[in-house]
C-alpha cells in the first residue's frame, strides 16, 4: 500500500461519499453492510476496510478522480526531484569552483553546504515536536508557514483544474479537521524530498569535480580563530564519523598548513613544497563529502522517511475522518437492522363526499324514532330534552348494536317501519368510529322503511364531550354513504 | 423454533398503526383518524443481517365482529373445535367483501401469530368490544392486551377489569410518548406470551440496545464536530477603505449568524437521520450570538501570512543573525546576540506590518485591512450550543415514529447549569483548547464526542436517562 495510492483512495472516497449522500438511506445500509461483511477480516483496520469498500462499491453519479490527483502528485514529486538535483548541482559547482589560482575556502564550503542544513534541520525538528510549550505553537506555525514544501501548492496551480482540484483536497480548509495533519506532513515530505535531492545534487557535483579536476582547499576566516581552535571545531564536526572514517577527519597538520597565509608563505619559498602542499590540500575532500553526507544527505533521508511515514499514517487516519466516513464504517460494521415494512402500504381511498349542514330552518321540527346505538349509556329523559331543543320530539326510544344480535337489530328496524316516524335519530358514541356494521344498519333503515325522511346521527360525547376530531371522523365516514338526507348533530358539550 | 409473529388487532382507530409505527420505527405507516384506512395486513419483520427475529403484522380493525361471531356460534362443535370454526369462517368468507377485514386480521393469527389486542384507554369501555374479544379467544392463540393511552382521560381501570376476563397479560403503553426503555419492556413482554419466543425477543432487545448505543455514539460525534466548527468559525471581509461601515458590519454579522445556524441545522438533520426520522418538520429558535462585539479589524498580507507569523518570522530571522555574531565571538556574548536579534526582528515586524500592507507592487497591494467576525469567545456559547444539541437529541431519541406533528424545540432547555463540577471541568478544558485552535484537531473532536456521549446518559431538562 503506497501513500500515492492512499491519496487517490482518499480523493475517491471523498467524492464517493459526496455522490452517495443522495442515495436512499436503506439502500446504503444494505449495500454497505454486505460489503462490510465481505471485509469482516479488516474490521480492525478502518483504512483498509474503507479502501476495500471503494473497490467494491458502485455509485451512479460517482466519478473517480483519484488517479488524476495521483498523477499530479507524481509529477510534482518529479519536479521537486529535478529541482533539488539541479539546485544542489548548481550550488556545489559555484562553491567548489576552482581555477587553480586560489584554493577553495573550506569555511565557505561548510558555511554554504553544511551549516544551513544543520540550521534547517533544527527548524524542521522544532516544527515537528509536539506543541506543549507556550509560544512554541506560534513559532511552529511560522516555521510551517515558511516550509518551502508549501510552495508546491502554488506549483500545482499550473496544472489542469481536474488534477489540481482533486489533489487540493489534502490542504483544503473545509477538510482541515480531518486532513490538516496529513497536509502538514505532505509539505514536510515535499520539502525533505527536495532537500534530499539537493544533497544528492551537491554530492554528484562534488564527485564530478573531484574526479575531473584537482581541487585544492584552504581555510580562511575573518573570525579570530587560530589553527588549533579551528581544528577543534572541525574535530567536533567530524565526531560522528571519526571512528568509522578516520581519514575523513582533518589532521592538525592539514589544518595548520591549509591556512591561506601559510600557503602563500610556502609557495613563495619552494616549488617542491608548493607541489607537495597542493597534494595535501586536496585531502580536504573526504571531510567535506562526509560532512555533506552526515549533516545533509543522511538526516534528510531520515526526515524524508519520517515525513513519508507520518504522511502515510495521517492519510490513512484521515480516510476514516472524512465527512461521512464514520457513518459508513458504522453501516459496514453494525448488523443491518430492519424493522420497517418491506412492502409499501395499500391505503383505502377516502372519498371527500359532501358536507352535512344543519336544517335550513335552523330546527328539524320532526317527530322521530330515537335509537340508542351500541349502549351509549345516555339517559333517555335527558336525551329527549336535548332533542327537543333541536326540534326533534321523541316518538319512541329503541336499542340496537352493541351486545344485541344482528337479528335483534333487524327486529328494531321492523319496529321502526311500523312506527312510520317523520325521521330517525340515532344516538352514537362519538369516540367510537362508525364501523361498517353501523353503516349497514343505516342503509337497512333507509332501504326498508325510511326512503326519503331525514336520518339524524346524534354524536354523544359522554363525560368528555364531543371532540372536533371525532366529529370530523364521523362526518368523513358517513359521507361515504352519499345520503343527502343524512344529518350529523352533536349532543351535549363540544370540546 | 418458529419466528415470533404478532398480529396487532383491535377496533378501528385505537392506535394499532401507531403502535406498529413506534415499534417498527417506521414513519411510513399511515395513521389516520378515518376508520378503515388500513385495508390489508402489513408485515413489519425485525431483520438482523437477514435473520428475522420477530415480525409484527398491522391488521385492519374489526368491522362486522358481531355478524362474524354469530356465524361462528351457529356452527356445530364443542369448545375444543373453536379455532377450527374460526378457520372455517376465514376459508368460507375469504372472498366475501363484507368480512374482508375479519378474514384479513384472523389469517395471521390462524397461522400462529400471537395476538396483541389494542384498545384506547382514554375512552370508556363499550359492549361492542365483546364480540371481537370473544372471536380472538376462539382462535386459541396466546394473547396480550395493550391499553394505548391516546387522549388525556384515563379509563384504564375499567379496561383492565374488562380485558382481564379475556387476556392473561394486560399492559399500558402510550405509542406516542413511549421512550426507548418502554419499547424494550414491551418487546420483552411479548416474550411472556409464549415461552419459545422469549429467546428470539431477548436477542432482538440486545441488538436494539447495541444499536441505540451506536446511534448515540454517531450523534455525539456529529454534535462534537458541529460544536468544534461553530466555536472556531470566523468570517472575514476585506475592506476597501480604512474603516468598516455599519452596513458592512451588519452584513458580515448576518453572514456569520447564517453560517452558524446552517451548521446547527445540518447537525440536527444528521441526528434525525441517525434515528430514522427523515421527514421531520422542526421549529427551533435561532442560536443567539452571546458576544456583543465579535468584530475585529486586522491586517491581511499577501500569501496569507498573519501578523503573528510575520512577527515570529522576524524574530527568528533576527535571532539567526544575532546567532552568527554570538558564533563570531565564540559564545562570549552569552547568546545576547541571538536574544537582541530576535527582539529587534520581532519588534520591526510588528511595527512594519501595516506599512508592508500599504506597499503596492505593479499596482497590487501586498496587504490591506479586513474586518473579521468570530470566533465566538463567550465562555457560555459552547454550553448553550451543546445544551441545545443535547436537548434536541434527547427529544429525537424519545420521539416515536407514530408522532407526525412538527418537532417543537421552542422550550429551551435549562442547559447544562446542573452539570456537576467534574463534567464541567472536562468540558471547559476541551472548549479552552478549541478556542485556541484555528482548525479543530480530530483528537479534540474525539474527546469532546466522548464527553457528549457521557452527557447523553445524564438528565436533560429534568428528564432522567438511563444508559441504553
Amino acid at each position: 500500500m503506497t501513500h500515492s495510492s492512499l491519496i487517490g483512495d482518499l480523493i475517491d472516497l471523498n467524492s464517493a461519499l459526496k455522490s452517495d449522500s443522495s442515495t436512499d438511506s436503506d439502500e446504503k445500509k444494505q449495500r454497505d453492510r454486505a460489503i462490510g461483511q465481505a471485509l469482516q477480516q479488516q474490521r480492525n483496520s478502518p483504512a483498509r476496510q474503507l479502501r476495500g469498500w471503494l473497490d467494491q462499491v458502485s455509485i451512479g453519479a460517482w466519478k473517480r478522480d483519484g488517479h488524476h490527483a495521483v498523477q499530479l502528485y507524481h509529477v510534482l514529486c518529479v519536479i521537486l526531484v529535478f529541482a533539488g538535483l539541479a539546485s544542489g548541482w548548481g550550488l556545489a559547482r559555484v562553491v567548489l569552483y576552482y581555477t587553480g589560482n586560489a584554493p577553495i575556502n573550506i569555511v565557505n564550503a561548510l558555511g554554504l553546504l553544511v551549516l544551513p542544513q544543520i540550521l534547517l534541520l533544527l527548524f524542521w525538528l522544532l516544527s515537528t515536536i509536539p506543541n506543549r510549550i507556550p509560544l512554541l505553537g506560534s513559532l511552529q506555525s511560522a516555521l510551517r508557514f515558511l516550509n518551502p514544501g508549501r510552495l508546491t501548492r502554488h506549483l500545482a496551480r499550473l496544472f489542469p483544474d481536474r488534477s489540481r482540484h482533486s489533489l487540493s483536497l489534502v490542504w483544503d480548509a473545509e477538510y482541515a479537521t480531518a486532513l490538516a495533519p496529513a497536509a502538514r506532513w505532505l509539505f514536510s515530505f515535499w520539502s525533505q524530498l527536495f532537500s534530499f535531492c539537493f544533497n544528492i545534487g551537491v554530492l554528484m557535483a562534488a564527485f564530478y569535480m573531484i574526479s575531473f579536476s584537482d581541487l585544492a582547499f584552504a581555510w580562511s576566516t575573518t573570525l579570530n580563530i587560530d589553527a588549533t581552535t579551528f581544528h577543534h571545531m572541525l574535530s567536533a564536526l567530524s565526531w560522528p564519523w571519526h571512528t568509522l572514517f578516520p581519514d575523513a577527519v582533518p589532521s592538525p597538520e592539514l589544518v595548520e598548513i591549509s591556512r591561506y597565509y601559510r600557503l602563500e608563505e610556502a609557495s613563495f619559498g619552494n616549488a617542491m613544497v608548493a607541489s607537495r602542499l597542493a597534494v595535501k590540500l586536496s585531502q580536504w575532500w573526504p571531510f567535506l563529502i562526509t560532512a555533506i553526507i552526515c549533516y545533509g544527505l543522511v538526516p534528510r533521508l531520515l526526515t524524508l522517511f519520517i515525513s513519508w511515514l507520518r504522511f502515510r499514517h495521517h492519510l490513512a487516519h484521515a480516510l476514516s475522518r472524512l465527512p461521512g466516513s464514520p457513518e459508513l464504517l458504522a453501516r459496514m460494521n453494525s448488523p443491518l437492522i430492519s424493522t420497517s415494512a418491506p412492502q409499501p402500504e395499500s391505503v383505502a381511498e377516502i372519498d371527500a363526499g359532501t358536507g352535512y349542514g344543519p336544517p335550513e330552518t335552523g330546527s328539524y321540527a320532526l317527530q322521530c324514532a330515537v335509537i340508542d346505538w351500541s349502549g351509549t349509556g345516555v339517559n333517555s329523559e335527558s336525551a329527549a330534552k336535548q332533542l327537543q331543543a333541536m326540534g326533534i320530539s321523541c316518538q319512541d326510544f329503541l336499542l340496537a348494536g352493541g351486545i344485541r344480535s344482528t337479528d335483534q337489530d333487524n327486529a328494531t328496524i321492523g319496529s321502526l317501519c311500523d312506527l312510520k316516524p317523520e325521521g330517525v335519530a340515532v344516538i352514537v358514541k362519538s369516540w367510537e368510529p362508525p364501523l361498517l356494521e353501523f353503516l349497514d344498519f343505516i342503509q337497512s333503515i333507509r332501504a326498508q322503511c325510511n326512503r326519503q325522511q331525514p336520518i339524524i346521527i346524534l354524536l354523544w360525547g359522554g363525560r368528555d364531550g364531543v371532540s372536533a376530531l371525532d366529529r370530523e371522523t364521523w362526518q368523513l365516514t358517513l359521507r361515504q354513504l352519499k345520503d343527502p338526507d343524512l344529518h350529523i348533530e352533536t349532543m351535549g358539550s363540544v370540546r | 423454533m418458529t419466528t415470533p409473529l404478532f398480529a396487532i388487532v383491535g377496533h378501528p382507530n385505537k392506535g394499532k398503526s401507531s403502535i406498529v409505527s413506534t415499534l417498527a420505527q417506521d414513519e411510513s405507516v399511515t395513521i389516520s383518524p378515518i376508520p378503515g384506512t388500513t385495508v390489508d395486513n402489513r408485515y413489519y419483520p425485525m431483520r438482523v443481517d437477514g435473520e428475522t427475529l420477530y415480525a409484527l403484522v398491522d391488521t385492519p380493525g374489526f368491522q362486522r365482529a358481531r355478524a362474524a361471531l354469530e356465524w361462528m356460534q351457529k356452527q356445530p362443535g364443542s369448545s375444543v373445535d373453536r379455532s377450527n370454526i374460526v378457520r372455517m369462517f376465514v376459508e368460507e368468507h375469504h372472498d366475501d367483501r363484507r368480512f374482508a377485514a375479519e378474514c384479513s386480521l384472523l389469517t395471521p393469527i390462524l397461522d400462529g401469530a400471537g395476538i396483541l389486542y389494542v384498545i384506547d384507554g382514554s375512552r370508556p369501555f363499550g359492549e361492542e368490544y365483546e364480540a371481537e374479544m370473544e372471536i380472538l379467544r376462539w382462535t386459541g392463540q396466546p394473547s396480550l392486551a395493550l391499553i394505548n393511552m391516546i387522549g388525556d382521560s384515563d379509563y384504564s381501570e375499567e379496561w383492565n377489569h374488562a380485558l382481564g376476563q379475556y387476556f392473561r397479560i394486560v399492559r399500558i403503553f402510550d405509542a406516542m410518548t413511549a421512550d426507548f426503555d418502554r419499547r424494550i419492556q414491551l418487546l420483552l413482554a411479548f416474550g411472556q406470551i409464549r415461552e419459545e419466543w422469549r429467546e428470539s425477543l431477548e436477542k432482538a432487545v440486545r441488538i436494539l440496545k447495541e444499536e441505540q448505543q451506536r446511534r448515540r455514539k454517531l450523534s455525539a460525534r456529529t454534535m462534537a464536530e458541529t460544536i468544534s466548527r461553530m466555536l472556531t468559525y470566523t468570517c472575514q471581509r476585506r475592506l476597501s477603505g480604512d474603516g468598516a461601515s455599519d452596513a458592512v458590519r451588519d452584513s458580515l454579522q448576518q453572514a456569520y449568524q447564517r453560517e452558524l445556524t446552517s451548521m446547527e441545522q445540518e447537525c440536527r438533520n444528521a441526528v434525525e437521520q441517525i434515528y430514522n426520522h427523515t421527514h421531520l418538520e422542526r421549529h427551533e429558535p435561532l442560536v443567539q450570538l452571546l458576544d456583543e462585539d465579535l468584530f475585529a479589524t486586522q491586517t491581511w498580507l499577501l500569501f496569507g501570512l498573519t501578523q503573528q507569523q510575520l512577527i515570529t518570522t522576524g524574530a527568528l530571522g533576527g535571532a539567526a543573525t544575532g546567532g552568527v555574531i554570538d558564533l563570531a565571538v565564540g559564545g562570549a556574548s552569552l547568546f545576547l546576540g541571538a536574544g537582541i536579534g530576535a527582539m529587534i526582528g520581532g519588534v520591526s515586524a510588528w511595527v512594519t506590518t501595516d506599512r508592508i500592507a500599504d506597499i503596492k507592487i505593479l499596482g497590487l497591494p501586498l496587504g490591506g485591512k479586513q474586518l473579521s467576525i468570530g470566533p465566538m469567545r463567550n465562555i457560555n456559547f459552547p454550553y448553550v450550543v451543546l445544551g441545545r444539541a443535547l436537548y434536541h437529541h434527547s427529544v429525537i431519541e424519545d420521539r416515536t415514529h407514530a408522532h407526525r406533528d412538527p418537532l417543537e424545540l421552542n422550550q429551551q432547555p435549562a442547559g447544562l447549569q446542573t452539570l456537576d463540577t467534574g463534567h464541567r471541568k472536562q468540558l471547559e478544558k476541551i472548549f479552552v483548547k478549541l478556542r485556541r485552535q484555528e482548525t479543530p484537531s480530530t483528537d479534540l473532536v474525539d474527546t469532546l464526542a466522548e464527553q457528549i456521549q457521557k452527557l447523553m446518559e445524564l438528565p436533560v431538562s429534568g428528564t432522567t436517562k438511563t444508559p441504553a
